[in-house]
């Protein structure tokens, strides 16, 4: 520091040190990431790094500061926002209806047995047709979704991972029956599946025949779709599901760093398919962090494809799409999720992303409905026509704070990387569990600082309304999609060429035996009109399904709340529990159907057994029968249900059902957590729920209504 | 008793109500669940007690899940008791055991209860040789016994069960140095798990080496040691198990071992649940006098040096 400049900071810090009362050195606040931030960044901040180039620009090596000269002042960002729901028509609708008001690309969200690989008549997935997405069962289905959307202009993203191959291979076809060679078709298949084995939980297969086949689909667009991203490697569920942004951004160029070497291993070059390669983050409330995140994503990218020997520059430059984040996003006063959106969406932009989509204020009540889809288009449109951000590129390059941040997350997330590369990268830690259970620690973290009040969200923990305004909803009705659905399957299988298709499965299935690109037998079969569902279980037959073992935290919660008064309120109501009855209450927490929601269950099943409950963790995908042998067997005192996905109406009635079925007298009692629009509340008491515990409900005093609930049922006894 | 009938109709509820009271530290659940067992005594069952153990990692969840499925898709009813020592601090517990049993938990043939050991696993286990009682009485053909990772527990374990089970990965061989006679007394199948795929000729020599290994700490009277290959992803070798382990209860039974087992680990529980009862009693009686924090002051102070203190405090526990 020149003499000039080191006066001037003297003086700076007498005054501040003056008007906080607090030395300066005391004056950093820690992120949830473990970087101290400075009330105050200079010039020196600007030193001594090792990732970023203070000089570097735009378009230019290390791609800190976007991937092309021009950024947004030649085009702005896709506005790309993720839909899907009940049937094909009914989505197809929807989307034509958003291109006529500003959306420019499309992108599809599937329903959860599509992306599990069941058909809609099969009945493991009673529950979940059309709820969260959009149910596809054969290529005609695929052909409605598109219609009268020319695919050799708009460019689609698909959300899909686990029935990736019957899925893009529909999608091909469609094409080709559109008339649009596949040469021509624009846009992204997701195809990222070790972030699935981690927090997104639609898997299908096991690790390794899922890795070949993401392979597979790099190797043939690479091949035949030069316009299309053969993957989006996703870093977006791992906040959402509770990672912060240093995990976020290292797991997601370490699962990066997995992809190509597999693609290498099919024996492509580096430069044949890189320039393709796609990414996905989330943007969540922390302003600065996330548009340093961007930055230092690019930055490292091209540091580790260079390492890769990556000569095309293209290989080199990170493109991502992002998302704000619908965790952020509260049930309580929802009108607020409006302004935390679009803070979220500048952020990204000022990142420098490719395209957005933003969530809408419904977001945890609800799919989004027409008006609520409305506004979150219009927060991107707004600031691109009235705000000015798109008329200069990068504009914070050059911000003391702003670059540090990005050195400082760099550094980080290198370190993560690094450990995971020795340990023999992602595939095997992934197999073993690990980032899984570091994310969850993290969200576990979050959740404790909620509930403590050390975390403000404003309308949850503070500044409540005291007037809740009621929204409205969608609402979709799965089991008339599900006829509708199987009706179609039916005429479907009534007209097709039997015998053919039967071939083409059981060429599939030997294909699987050996190094065949699976997904050119897989185009076969979709073309001759095999179904989603079939092609994916030719495939089980040679890999068979994937069942997660879970494995949790324990006394991260606990840990927040030493010495506090509420919980140990619970503590000894425990206790006393147990002096009364004899064991501790125990609590079956469940997740049923092809709902993966797994972050909300997984924290409140350790932060409940901090407190004292015994708590048996059911697995993913339980039929409501299975959940109440489980229950049954271990003599629950009550099952808590967390459902996200709107299985809630289907799912809880048939659990009661199968309790009585087992044991006519059960005295176990249910209660609910998760995204219960209101309007579903007296449906479920009606259906004898105990309690409703919906989104922001405060762990503890949750806890203390279970205990209290399970004693009076008792004593009723 | 109507519970008992219950039980002994196969009830799944009263069976689940059942394991509750024998669990339950209530004086009056114990009542009941004292006569409750002795009137089950009376009727008991024809069931195999099975005892599995292993390193974490080799595959132990896997075997069982499979191994589970074959038993059952041969008619077997199949019990299963999970010791889950993931118990913490706060005492309350997280257990994971459905997770690892997705398919055989959803066959009706089947009956799976996690117990959450609490750090204690003396207390837990008789609950657990009592549950296995009332499986008996209900009909259950085959009961396992699982509990999670090494050490005391396996002791502890092997105390419940008819015949006991030690799952290994391939490449354990070198671990056999550290395997002392102790562990062999224990255990009376050697299963080496993965044998599939890469693995395969990994695990063979492993096996060999086991048999080789066993053969030299056999004593002169015992049966030979078995020694077993399977993957229990490839669902391979499952025959081989339950024929060598109904071969095993057969020969036990047929040279009266069956039944001496049964009778020394009749001693050992009597032996631990009286000397728990007495350690209990007399923990109440020390805490209440009070002596711990009077006499440590002394030691503070140097009034007294720490062994008598001990010797103090132990005469002035015991005497009554
Ligand atoms: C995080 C998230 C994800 C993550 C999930 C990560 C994970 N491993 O859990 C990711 C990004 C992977 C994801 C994916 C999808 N998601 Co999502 N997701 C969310 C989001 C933003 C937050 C949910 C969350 O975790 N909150 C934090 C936790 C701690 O809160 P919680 O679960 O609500 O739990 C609290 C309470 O509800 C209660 N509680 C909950 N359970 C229980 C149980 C007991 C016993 C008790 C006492 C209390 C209790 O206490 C908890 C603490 O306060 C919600 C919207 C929202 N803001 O809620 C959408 C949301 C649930 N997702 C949705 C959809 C559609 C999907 C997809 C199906 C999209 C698609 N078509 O591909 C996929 C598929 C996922 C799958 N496999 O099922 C929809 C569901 C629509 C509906 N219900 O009508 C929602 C509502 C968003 C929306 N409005 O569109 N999602
Ligand atoms: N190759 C092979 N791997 C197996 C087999 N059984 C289990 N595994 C793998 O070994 C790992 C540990 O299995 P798990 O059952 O969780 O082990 P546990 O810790 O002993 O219960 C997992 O990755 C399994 O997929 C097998 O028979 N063959």
């Amino acid at each position: 520091m020149n003499n000039k400049l080191n006066n001037g900071f003297n003086t700076w810090q007498k005054s501040f040190e003056k008007e906080t009362k607090k030395n300066f050195s005391d004056s950093k606040s820690e992120t949830d990431e473990g970087i101290d931030i400075k009330p105050v960044y200079t010039k020196d901040d600007l030193e001594n790094f090792s990732f970023v180039e203070s000089n570097s620009l735009p378009g230019q090596w290390p791609y800190t500061r976007g991937p092309k000269a021009s950024m947004y002042t030649n085009r702005p960002w896709t506005i790309r926002q993720y839909a899907g729901f009940s049937t094909a028509e009914e989505s197809n609708e929807f989307y034509k209806k958003n291109l006529e008001s500003g959306q420019k690309g499309l992108s599809v969200a599937f329903d959860l047995p599509t992306h599990r690989g069941y058909d809609s008549d099969d009945d493991l997935v009673m529950g979940d047709v059309g709820k969260a997405g959009v149910a596809i069962d054969t290529v005609e289905d695929m052909k409605i979704l598109f219609n009268n959307i020319p695919l050799d202009q708009m460019s689609v993203s698909m959300t899909m991972n686990g029935a990736v191959l019957p899925v893009l291979a529909s999608f091909i076809v469609a094409g080709e029956e559109q008339g649009v060679d596949r040469s021509l078709l624009s846009g992204t298949i997701q195809n990222d599946i070790l972030k699935e084995f981690m927090v997104r939980n639609t898997y299908i297969y096991p690790p390794e025949p899922s890795m070949k086949i993401v392979a597979d689909i790099i190797e043939f667009t690479s091949k035949e779709m030069p316009k299309f991203n053969s993957i989006s490697i996703s870093g977006y569920h791992m906040q959402e599901a509770g990672a912060d942004n240093v995990l976020e951004l290292a797991y997601t160029l370490a699962d990066g760093m997995e992809y190509v070497r597999a693609a290498i291993s099919k024996g492509l070059d580096v430069d044949d398919f890189a320039p393709r390669l796609s990414f996905f983050f989330a943007i969540g409330t922390d302003f600065f962090m996330e548009i340093a995140k961007l930055r230092a994503a690019r930055t490292l990218w091209a540091k580790i494809m260079k390492d890769f020997g990556a000569k095309n520059e293209r290989s080199l430059i990170l493109r991502t799409h992002c998302q704000t984040s619908g965790v952020s996003l509260t049930e309580k006063d929802p009108y607020n999720n409006i302004i935390r959106t679009s803070y979220e969406a500048l952020s990204a932009i000022l990142g420098g992303t490719q395209s957005l989509h933003t969530n809408s204020f419904d977001e945890a009540i609800a799919l989004p409905t027409d008006e609520s889809a409305r506004i979150a288009r219009n927060t991107q449109l707004i600031l691109q026509n009235e705000t000015g951000v798109t008329k200069t590129v990068d504009p914070l390059a050059g911000s003391y704070f702003v670059e540090n941040l990005t050195e400082e997350l760099s550094k980080k997330a290198w370190d993560i990387i690094t450990e995971i590369e020795e340990l023999g990268g992602m595939t095997k830690a992934v197999k073993a569990g690990i980032p899984k259970l570091k994310i969850e620690e993290s969200a576990t973290k979050k959740q404790a600082k909620v509930d403590s009040g050390s975390r403000v969200v404003v309308g949850v923990n503070k500044y409540k309304n005291p007037k809740e305004p009621l929204v409205d909803v969608r609402v979709i009705d799965n089991n008339r999609v599900r006829d509708d659905q199987i009706k179609k399957i039916q005429a479907i299988k009534e007209s097709r060429d039997t015998k053919a298709v039967d071939k083409a499965l059981t060429n599939l299935t030997n294909a699987a035996k050996d190094e065949t690109n699976l997904l050119i037998p897989c185009i076969e079969a979709i073309k001759l009109r095999a179904t989603v569902g079939e092609v994916s279980k030719a495939l089980e037959q040679v890999y068979g399904r994937h069942f997660a073992k879970s494995l949790s935290v324990s006394g991260v919660y606990g840990k927040h709340f030493e010495g506090d008064k509420e919980f140990m309120k619970v503590e000894s109501k425990i206790k006393e529990f147990e002096n009364v009855n004899g064991r501790r209450p125990r609590v079956l927490v469940v997740k049923m159907g092809q709902d993966g929601h797994d972050r909300g269950a997984k924290i409140v099943a350790t932060s409940f057994a901090d407190m004292g409950f015994d708590v048996d963790m059911g697995p993913l995908f339980q039929s409501p029968k299975d959940v109440a042998k489980d229950a049954i067997e271990n003599d629950v005192h009550a099952i808590g249900v967390s459902t996200l996905a709107a299985g809630h109406k289907t799912l809880v009635p048939e659990l009661m059902k199968g309790l009585k079925e087992i044991d006519p007298k059960s005295k176990i009692i249910v209660f609910v957590g998760g995204i219960i629009p209101e309007q579903d509340y007296e449906f479920l008491y009606e259906n004898n729920v105990s309690a409703i515990f919906g989104p922001g409900s405060n762990i503890i005093e949750s806890a203390e209504k279970v205990i209290d609930l399970i004693s009076d049922n008792l004593s009723k006894e | 008793m109507e519970l008992v009938d219950k039980i002994i109709k196969g009830e799944r509820a009263a069976i689940a109500k059942a394991i509750t009271l024998v669990e339950s530290s209530k004086d009056s659940d114990q009542q009941i669940s004292r006569q409750m067992i002795s009137e089950l005594i009376k009727k008991p069952g024809k069931s195999i007690r099975v005892g599995f153990s292993g390193p974490p990692g080799v595959g132990k969840s896997t075997f069982i899940e499979s191994f589970g499925s074959y038993l059952v898709s041969q008619n077997y009813k199949l019990g299963i008791l999970a010791i889950d020592p993931s118990s913490q601090i706060t005492g309350g517990s997280i257990l994971g055991d459905k997770t690892r049993m997705v398919e055989i938990s959803k066959n009706p043939n089947t009956f799976i209860r996690s117990t959450p050991s609490r750090g204690t696993l003396g207390g837990i286990s008789m609950g657990t040789r009592e549950a296995s009682i009332i499986l008996d009485a209900a009909g259950y053909d085959f009961i396992f016994i699982e509990t999670v990772g090494v050490g005391q527990s396996e002791i502890v374990a092997s105390n419940l069960v008819d015949i006991f089970t030690l799952i290994v990965g391939p490449g354990s061989g070198d671990e056999l140095q550290g395997i002392k006679k102790g562990i062999t007394e224990y255990a009376d199948i050697f299963i080496v798990n993965k044998n599939d795929g890469e693995l395969k000729m990994e695990a063979s020599k492993t096996a060999a080496d086991y048999k080789s290994a066993l053969s030299y700490y056999k004593k002169l009277d015992e049966l030979e040691k078995q020694v077993l290959l399977v993957s229990a992803i490839e669902q391979t070798g499952m025959e081989d198990v339950i024929k060598t382990i109904n071969q095993i209860i057969d020969q036990n039974k047929l040279k009266g071992i069956f039944d001496e087992r049964r009778a020394d680990q009749l001693e050992y529980w009597i032996e631990e649940e009286v000397k728990h009862i007495i350690a209990s009693d007399i923990t109440k009686r020390l805490i209440s006098k009070g002596n711990i924090p009077k006499y440590s002051k002394k030691v503070m102070k140097n009034e007294m040096s720490m062994y008598e203190a001990v010797e103090t405090i132990t005469n002035d526990t015991l005497k009554q």
